[in-house]
């Protein structure tokens, strides 16, 4: 068992948490606008795209780091 | 269990032009995405015709989100949002045809035998990715030029508002405009190539069982499904991020700042709501 299989899952595994945390708190708020006023979703869904978009990017950073690890060292 | 190269093999060189299978790739959405504009707008008319009006629909939805978000001067850059969507997206979809990344010459690596398939998902290259988001950098700041002029982008870029906090917001500002190319490129390729990862490993998991359950025909199936749907998001992403920094680009503007090199516009951009709402 290579120490860089280990590496790699912790990169993922602990670059995920923040990601999803915030990626939760992003829809969840997103869902409760719609909730309260539905006329609004449209308007909603770009700035949404957008934020998913940005919050997601540092989980994609932790995968690309994982996967070079894994693969490319 | 599953063979991934992150960097695009080489497949043959023209000199000093080595040629990759992720070119191949990206060359093939190219021609598609030509030809499609040669023979959609050759029988295009004012009334469009029920082929054409499908094919405009999303083009359509498009242009109402840019309208939306990209302000008063939308139509400028709207062209160039809309090549980088459909770039990207068909790029993106290519990528998910059966053959890519599959179809290749057998290679002996190291006493192991991969492939080296003939076409690779372009999106799966960090040089297509960055590439596209350094077209998107330089649309950026020559937009902010086009619009603020020299001295305006300049002082926009590197004297902050309280003029005693410079020396400690313009690095932080300066890096804050770099790391956009990095995080624009980053996301495409991490997404695309985890995705092609993610495929590959479905199938390699579900093969051993198709003997006793035919899983291998219905899981990757169902991934691909969700390719389809990230690819488009993805696209959707860039196109939508390139045009917010060219917004912010064009709308960034103090109040008594150095605007009146065009003095033509200078009321337009007075007008606009973007500081009224404080």
């Amino acid at each position: 068992m290579d120490l860089h299989t280990l590496a790699a899952g912790l990169a993922m595994g602990l670059g995920g948490i923040g990601p999803g945390i915030g990626l939760g708190i992003g829809f969840s708020k997103a869902m409760e606008a719609i909730g309260r006023n539905p006329e609004a979703s449209g308007t909603i869904f770009v700035p949404y795209i957008l934020g998913l978009a940005l919050t997601e990017a540092i989980g994609i950073y932790a995968l690309v780091v994982s996967l070079i690890i894994l693969f490319a060292s | 269990m599953v063979h991934v190269e992150i960097k695009a093999e080489e497949l043959f060189a023209i000199g000093p032009l080595i040629v990759t299978n992720s070119m191949v790739g990206v060359l093939l959405a190219s021609i598609v995405l030509l030809l499609a504009a040669w023979w959609f707008t050759r029988r295009s008319g004012i009334v469009p015709s029920r082929g054409q009006s499908l094919l405009e629909l999303p083009i359509e939805f498009l242009a109402g989100v840019v309208r939306g978000t990209g302000g008063k001067r939308w139509r400028q850059f709207a062209p160039f949002v809309f090549a980088i969507f459909l770039y990207v997206l068909i790029a993106n979809w290519l990528s998910l045809l059966p053959g890519v990344g599959t179809i290749g010459l057998a290679e002996e690596v190291d006493g192991e035998k991969i492939i080296v398939p003939f076409v690779r998902a372009g999106a799966a290259d960090l040089n297509f990715t960055l590439g596209l988001a350094l077209i998107s950098f330089v649309a950026f700041v020559a937009f902010g030029l086009r619009a603020n002029g020299l001295r305006g982008y300049l002082k926009e870029l590197l004297i902050a508002e309280p003029a005693y906090m410079t020396p400690l917001l313009t690095p932080i500002h300066l890096i804050s405009e770099l790391s956009r190319v990095i995080s624009l490129s980053m996301r495409l390729f991490g997404n695309v190539f985890a995705g092609e990862v993610l495929l590959a490993t479905m199938l390699a998991l579900t093969t051993a069982t198709v003997f006793i359950l035919p899983l291998a025909f219905v899981v990757p199936g169902i991934f691909l499904g969700l390719e389809l749907l990230f690819g488009l998001v993805q696209a959707l992403v860039f196109a939508l991020l390139s045009m917010t920094y060219i917004t912010l680009a064009i709308a960034e503007h103090r109040q008594h700042g150095s605007s009146d090199d065009h003095s033509g516009e200078a009321p337009e951009q007075g007008a606009a709501p973007a500081h009224g709402s404080a």
